[in-house]
């Protein structure tokens, strides 16, 4: 199950989080989307770790913790995707694919002209995107 | 690198060295304590040695040297495994002492994070994490599955003051005593022993100790039999300048004088026999015991017959029992001596050796599943290749090995683990892997909740030195930590790491985790009974919008149960809480400009300018010429600073935003504000300013202390949640003088007082003043200087509703009142909307309202010829002699009438001259802004088609939509504007309107005749013609004394600017030559009237005039109309609070020129009987034309013979056909909105099943073509014949009429707005029946 997914702006700003839980445990997610944004940093500082290729944005997983898996995007513009699952077996493909699909849903929302760059993202219909997409990644890991 | 000069290379050179046991008897103890250390401490110091020089020998007889050596005394008490328990006390108490010690430190600095900073190594780490890693080593020592600690010499110490010395002597290493690692056989009971001597100087000479010493020498052996003699300085203590001890003995109060008995001589000794030992005794014998133990391993286990044996040996024992320690292994047994000889090597440096005994005794261990053993040894091999500095890998793994393997012990190798995790760390710090150190910190954590807070914090540190580093998992590590410091207790420490942590979340946008570390800090400072620290943090989270309420709410109360405790009103320069918008500061003061309402100071200056361009003297009007004398008043410095008057009060419009979801009480908002006397004190004050501007709080609460110079108001107020509100405070200022505005002071909650300095923050500002803006340094925005007190009008507008319906007339009053005792003179006044207000005259205030609308009086009518003057003239003037005074007001009337539907914003401006001419100001204007909604009403529209009974007739067809949702009206009279239009109902009004009203959604319809009255010889229009009857009243009980006369006051007036208004639309699409300027002037003067002023390009006076010379030259085949109606009284809503009395709809520039200027009438028989039989029928007709324009025409008709059977030529293509060849280049485009007026007549549908059915032939038979020359204003008769063949029904539309008007040049072409034409024939039925 996805417990959160994050964009993170190229200035390593949060532009939206949202988590997928019951519980009351936004503090902690936000602490370990901020954490993975160091191990980010080093996936991009040195690429020779990240693998051979070029123009990839999938970083993969980024650090285990606890009952969880980070895994990252990173877009072209610096602007960073984060997902914690507490699947412990996810498909690399899965997780590629549920980017992709997170990418193209940022990008629609960040190309409404009353977005302003920079700026959480508020809007409501993003939000209802990332959840289906979120929900959608359970069936097609399962499947 | 070398290794030894590592931390960890250091540690072991420290830690992994021999141990001497001592032991002592009481007099001993009591002879050092003498000196305030035991006889263990005094020994310490001289424990170490980095400056001997003693030869080894490897087991293979290498020769080597070691220079540095250290020896490691214990008590033999203290030779066995600590105490957990006081252990574990002990470190707490470590944690707390260093937690205090940095917390008094750090208190007040807060650590700037700064990513360059953070290459310097030791930059942040605490010191005494140091000290408590090192105790937590210390809590691994004297196990007995390691020799390192286990003692290879003992020292025992009998004073001369004991009682039998010898005997005490073997007395002290009496088995009984000794260590139980000695006892149960863990290592070998036979170690080296030492007897030494102490003798106190201070107990007498030293002749008895010798003797003793002789004695011992005799049982002993002289060279184990030693003697040391102490305390030999006599009677004043020393003071040693290089304390050797005071790095030794942590808990010493430094005004303690240690070893204050001992003199250099003692020292020395001291340093010689421990050196002596060490070099001569202690070295020589681990080397010799290294050989001893190295042969017996060889004998047993080197070689290949010993290896096969040892496999098949070991292989045997696998059978044995399991437990979880392994076997037990005696001291003699192989793998003890095997292990002992690795820890000796090691300790002596020969670490290959230690190596190769490691190796070899750890498959053994593996094998026998003694794991702690195994563990032991791994950790050793750890340290040896890194000691050799080979293999990191090896050396690495060799540790997780040893780590993992303690961990599967449990609680049994919980120590050890630690303390192989720490060793394992530093190896990875020595080789710059910090995050892999790091990782192994947070492993480390185990069950204790404080050591896993030490040592998650020193794992953060790891993160922040790994190279990138990685700030963000410091600060998480460092939340971590502090909340596990926060688990026991550890307040400080918990303040600390936060505290630290803030500075990698500072700055960030991550508020969830910024308002939980700010949070939490302030909560621990507040338990600590930091309050003022504590609301310093608290006042970070208190604009946390993003939370959710709960949160909100909890942060809020929590916060100010802080400040409660302060017990103390606490001021915040930068409290968050509300929110001020600063942008939307506006301050609002009156100079020369005075306002009659916040609207109206509200309104852009731009728009008052050009209201008032033509009424203010000359700008700018401050600053007069050199000659006058106040010039002198104003210095140049004054110039730039606003002016304000005394006892005026200068506002200032502030929002205040409540970010959160609760409400929020706020109280006692007041502006600061500083008051000076005169100029030159304000230079002085700003130096004063910049001084004390570091200590803004102070001098805001100077500044807010009551002063009598000025007055502030105070406002309070509820913010709920998420609201904005908009506040007005305001200062008045009493005296002459300088008053500046310095910020806003407010209360939240009653306890705490925010401040918000409006300039040192924000540079730039909204203020009203707009022109002198680019000069003014920031500061001087907020300064005014005070003038002395000068009068001011106050205004208002009295009955002017706000809400209207559209052609709503009434009287409204301007009151103007001069509350000062100062004279005004030379009063004016201006409107923005003549359309909607004009001015009246003074006579009319007694005029009964609406009586004096009606044609009653004949005074009226004379006035309403006087006023065009007026009209025009925008700027009004009152009269000379017009003087406002004290209380008695001036009341002046005003006409309003609803011209439109929509909201509609009525600027005036009143401007008047202070008699006084010895003030700054001279003139003054009061602005005053009204905004009036404008209902939709009636909808009145006007159909005018030319009757085709009598030439110079018009059908009339009004339509009336009554466009509200509940009102209902009473259409009252139509007049007609102009003289010589009259107007006459076609039907008695009681059969149109049978009820009277028009109710909400009811249309009606009714028809008029219009007949031009102008006679035919006046060809300039001359209004002195005589009257028509150009009013016509729908109702019929009415008598005629209640026609309202559209020609009184308010009515024509207001109709001029409808014209105006109208003239303006009707040629939104005009077709001129220069229609492109129309247009342009179009454009903006539709702008001024309708949006209100725009631009000074054009100002709306010269709009204005433009549009009167429009007028002028008006064409005369229009007709305007007015329709008066009048609201039933019964049916009013009651909502309007002032119900309309009447109205009036204004129709202008109505055309009735549809068929351009020449008009014709086809006269002739309707119906005739003819005997076909006998003959055809010949027909006569007459065509009236009529030329209504000013010129002379040239008429054209052509009859047509053949029946154009699919209909008639589309009138648009005839016209457009007929155009383009008579005129070469420039020529006007025969606009289309012409043809449309000519297809709109019923005449010339083409009725195809008309013509199919019962047009049959007919000829024109009278000449086919006529043309003739009619004179303005005059008609002509042609005559025209046809000839039928049958009976039947004819249209006889089947001719043109071609005109022309002679070209008079461009200039003049506008004047009729076309100037040749074709018209087809309207539908003429004549019906033809065979005679009986």
């Amino acid at each position: 199950m996805i417990v959160c997914v994050a964009v993170v702006g190229h200035q390593n700003n949060p532009l939206y989080i949202q988590s997928f839980t019951e519980a009351d445990d936004a503090l902690k997610l936000h602490h370990i989307v901020h954490c993975s944004l160091d191990v980010v940093d080093e996936r991009v500082n040195n690429p020779k770790k990240s693998g051979p290729m070029l123009n990839e944005t999938f970083l993969g997983l980024l650090y285990p913790i606890e009952n969880y898996k980070v895994y990252g995007y990173l877009t072209n513009t610096k602007v960073k995707f984060i997902l914690v699952t507490t699947d412990l077996d996810v498909k690399d493909a899965d997780v590629r694919n549920f980017f992709r699909r997170f990418h193209t849903a940022y990008v629609d929302a960040v190309s409404n002209p009353f977005h302003v760059p920079g700026k959480k993202i508020t809007s409501r219909t993003f939000a209802e995107r990332v959840s289906t997409i979120v929900k959608s990644f359970g069936f097609s890991s399962a499947a | 690198m070398d290794p030894a000069m590592t931390p960890l290379g250091k540690m072991l050179l420290e830690e992994i060295t021999p141990v001497v046991m001592v032991i002592s008897t009481p007099a001993v103890e009591e002879t050092c304590l003498k000196n305030g250390l035991s006889f263990l401490q005094m020994l310490t110091p001289f424990c170490s040695f980095n400056n001997i020089d003693v030869p080894v020998r490897t087991a293979s007889d290498q020769p080597y040297r070691i220079h540095k050596f250290k020896l490691r005394l214990f008590y033999g008490s203290d030779v066995k495994k600590p105490n957990l328990k006081v252990a574990e006390q002990q470190l707490k108490q470590v944690i707390t002492d260093s937690g205090e010690k940095v917390f008094s430190e750090k208190c007040l600095d807060v650590p700037e994070f700064n990513h360059e900073v953070t290459s310097s190594e030791d930059r942040d780490t605490p010191s005494w994490f140091q000290f408590f890693n090192k105790e937590l080593v210390r809590m691994a020592s004297f196990s007995d599955h390691e020799a390192f600690d286990h003692p290879v010499a003992c020292l025992l110490a009998v004073s001369s003051k004991d009682e039998h010395p010898i005997s005490r002597f073997v007395d002290l290493f009496n088995t009984n005593k000794l260590p139980s690692l000695l006892k149960d056989g863990a290592m070998d009971p036979k170690i080296l022993k030492h007897y030494l001597l102490v003798h106190d100087n201070q107990d007498g000479p030293v002749d008895r100790a010798s003797k003793i010493l002789t004695e011992m020498r005799n049982t002993f052996g002289t060279s184990d039999s030693l003697l040391l003699s102490i305390n030999s300085s006599l009677g004043v203590p020393i003071k040693h300048q290089d304390n050797p001890w005071a790095s030794q003995i942590y808990d010493a109060s430094p005004n303690q004088d240690l070893g204050c008995f001992l003199s250099i001589d003692d020292i020395n000794e001291i340093k010689d026999l421990m050196q002596d030992l060490s070099s001569k005794h202690i070295i020589p014998n681990m080397e010799q015991k290294i050989r001893l133990l190295n042969q017996q391993v060889s004998a047993t286990r080197k070689g290949f017959k010993n290896q096969i044996k040892n496999l098949w040996w070991r292989k045997g024992k696998e059978d044995g029992v399991d437990s979880l320690n392994g076997p037990t292994y005696n001291f003699n047994s192989i793998e003890s001596q095997i292990r002992v000889l690795g820890d000796y090597a090691f300790m002596l440096r020969d670490y290959e050796l230690a190596l190769s005994n490691y190796r070899l005794i750890s498959t053994d261990y593996k094998i026998d599943k003694a794991w702690k053993r195994y563990a032991g040894v791994q950790e050793m091999m750890g340290l040896t290749y890194f000691m050799l500095d080979q293999s990191r890998k090896e050396a690495e793994y060799c540790m997780e090995n040893a780590f993992n393997t303690y961990l599967k012990l449990g609680l049994l190798g919980q120590q050890n683990a630690t303390r192989c995790g720490l060793w394992w760390i530093e190896m990875l710090k020595a080789r710059d892997l910090y995050k892999e150190a790091a990782t192994v910190y947070f492993r480390i954590c185990g069950e204790d909740i404080l050591h896993s807070a030490v040592m998650l914090e020193q794992a953060s540190y790891c993160y922040l030195l790994s190279k990138p580093s990685m700030s963000r998992k410091y600060g998480f590590h460092l939340v971590l930590s502090g909340e596990q410091y926060k688990k026991c207790d550890q307040i400080k420490h918990a303040i600390r790491t936060y505290r630290s942590a803030l500075s990698v979340f500072r700055g960030t946008t991550w508020s969830y985790i910024n308002d939980h570390v700010h949070f939490h800090i302030g909560q621990w400072y507040a338990a600590l009974g930091m309050y003022d620290v504590a609301v310093k943090h608290m006042t970070e989270i208190l604009a946390c919008s993003h939370q959710s309420k709960t949160t909100q709410e909890l942060f809020l109360s929590d916060f100010l149960q802080v400040v409660e405790k302060t017990g103390r009103t606490f001021e915040v320069t930068k409290l968050q809480l509300p929110v001020i918008n600063i942008s939307s500061l506006k301050v609002i003061f009156e100079d020369h400009r005075t306002f009659g309402s916040s609207s109206a100071a509200n309104t852009k200056e731009g728009l008052w300018h050009s209201l008032e361009e033509d009424m203010i003297p000359s700008f700018p009007a401050a600053k007069t010429n050199w000659l006058e004398l106040q010039s002198k008043l104003i210095s140049k410095k004054h110039t730039l600073s606003n002016v304000c008057v005394a006892g005026e009060a200068v506002k200032v419009n502030i929002e205040f935003i409540n970010p959160l979801q609760i409400t929020v009480p706020v109280s006692g908002v007041t502006l600061i504000c500083k008051y000076s006397t005169s100029s030159d004190a304000l230079a002085s004050d700003e130096k004063e300013l910049s001084v004390k501007s570091n200590n803004e709080v102070d001098h805001f609460r100077d500044m807010s202390s009551y002063n009598s110079s000025f007055l502030v108001s105070e406002v309070d107020f509820s913010l709920g949640g998420g609201e904005t509100t908009m506040v007005q405070l305001s200062v008045t200022p009493k005296e002459v003088g300088t008053l500046e505005i310095l910020g806003v002071r407010w209360k939240l909650s009653g306890t705490i007082v925010g401040f918000h300095n409006f300039e040192l923050s924000h540079p730039k500002k909204n203020i009203v003043k707009g022109r002198r803006k680019a000069k003014q340094p920031p500061n001087e925005k907020f300064k005014f200087m005070v003038i002395k007190s000068i009068p001011k009008i106050q205004g208002s507008v009295h009955s002017l509703p706000g809400k209207a319906y559209a052609g709503d007339l009434r009287r409204l009053m301007l009151e103007l009142k001069n509350p000062s005792e100062f004279p005004v003179k030379n009063l004016k006044m201006k409107i923005s909307h003549p359309r909607f207000l004009i001015i009246g005259n003074q006579e009319n205030v007694k005029l009964e309202f609406p009586g004096c609308l009606t044609k009653k009086t004949d005074s009226e009518r004379s006035s309403a010829h006087t006023n065009p003057n007026i009209m025009s003239e925008t700027i009004f003037s009152f009269p000379v002699d017009t003087s406002i005074q004290g209380e008695t007001p001036l009341s002046w009337p005003l006409w309003f009438r609803a011209a439109v539907p929509g909201d509609i914003s009525i600027y005036m401006s009143i401007y008047y001259e202070i008699e006084d001419i010895s003030s700054v100001i001279r003139y003054r204007t009061l602005r005053l802004h009204y905004n009036v909604q404008v209902l939709p009403s009636l909808d009145v529209s006007f159909q005018i088609s030319p009757s085709r009974l009598r030439i110079q007739d018009f059908l009339v067809q009004l339509d009336v939509v009554n466009k509200t949702s509940s009102e209902s009206f009473q259409v009252y009279q139509l007049s007609s504007i102009g003289q010589h239009w009259e107007i006459s109902l076609l039907q008695p009004p009681d059969t149109i309107f049978p009820s009277q009203t028009l109710m909400a959604g009811q249309a009606i319809s009714c028809f008029f005749t219009l007949k031009n009255s102008r006679r035919l010889s006046t060809v300039e229009y001359n209004i002195s013609t005589t009257p028509v009857r150009s009013d016509v009243l729908l109702v019929p009980q009415c008598s005629q004394d209640l026609v309202y006369n559209s020609n009184n006051v308010p009515l024509v007036n207001f109709h001029h600017y409808e014209r105006l208004q109208q003239k303006v639309l009707h040629e939104s699409a005009p077709s001129r030559l220069n229609c492109g300027i129309w247009l342009a002037l179009i454009a903006v003067s539709n702008t001024f009237i309708v949006l209100g002023l725009k631009g000074d390009e054009l100002s709306p006076i010269q709009i204005l005039r433009i549009s009167l010379f429009m007028m002028d030259l008006g064409d005369l085949n229009t007709v305007d109309f007015v329709l008066i109606s009048r609201p039933l009284n019964n049916s009013i809503n009651p909502g309007l609070s002032d119900p309309p009395h009447v109205m009036s709809h204004h129709a202008c520039h109505l055309s009735t020129a549809s068929t351009g200027p020449i008009s014709w009438l086809v006269d002739g028989p309707q119906t005739l009987h003819h005997d076909f039989s006998t003959s055809f029928c010949e027909i006569n007709l007459k065509m009236h034309l009529y030329n209504s324009s000013g010129t002379t025409a040239f008429v054209h008709i052509d009859t047509i013979d053949f029946d154009r059977g699919g209909g008639h030529i589309n009138s648009v293509n005839a016209v457009s056909s007929a155009t383009p060849d008579n005129q070469v280049g420039w020529h006007d485009v025969t606009p289309v909105n012409e043809l449309k007026v000519t297809s709109n007549t019923v005449e010339t549908q083409p009725g195809k099943a008309l013509s199919l059915e019962s047009v049959s032939p007919y000829i024109w038979s009278g000449s086919s073509s006529t043309s003739i020359h009619l004179e303005p204003m005059s008609s002509a008769e042609i005559p025209l014949q046809i000839c039928v063949f049958s009976p039947g029904t004819y249209d006889l539309s089947n001719y043109f009429l071609n005109w022309k008007l002679p070209s008079k040049g461009l200039g003049n072409s506008d004047e009729t707005g076309q100037h040749s034409g074709k018209c087809q024939g309207y539908k003429y039925f004549l019906t033809v029946l065979q005679s009986p």
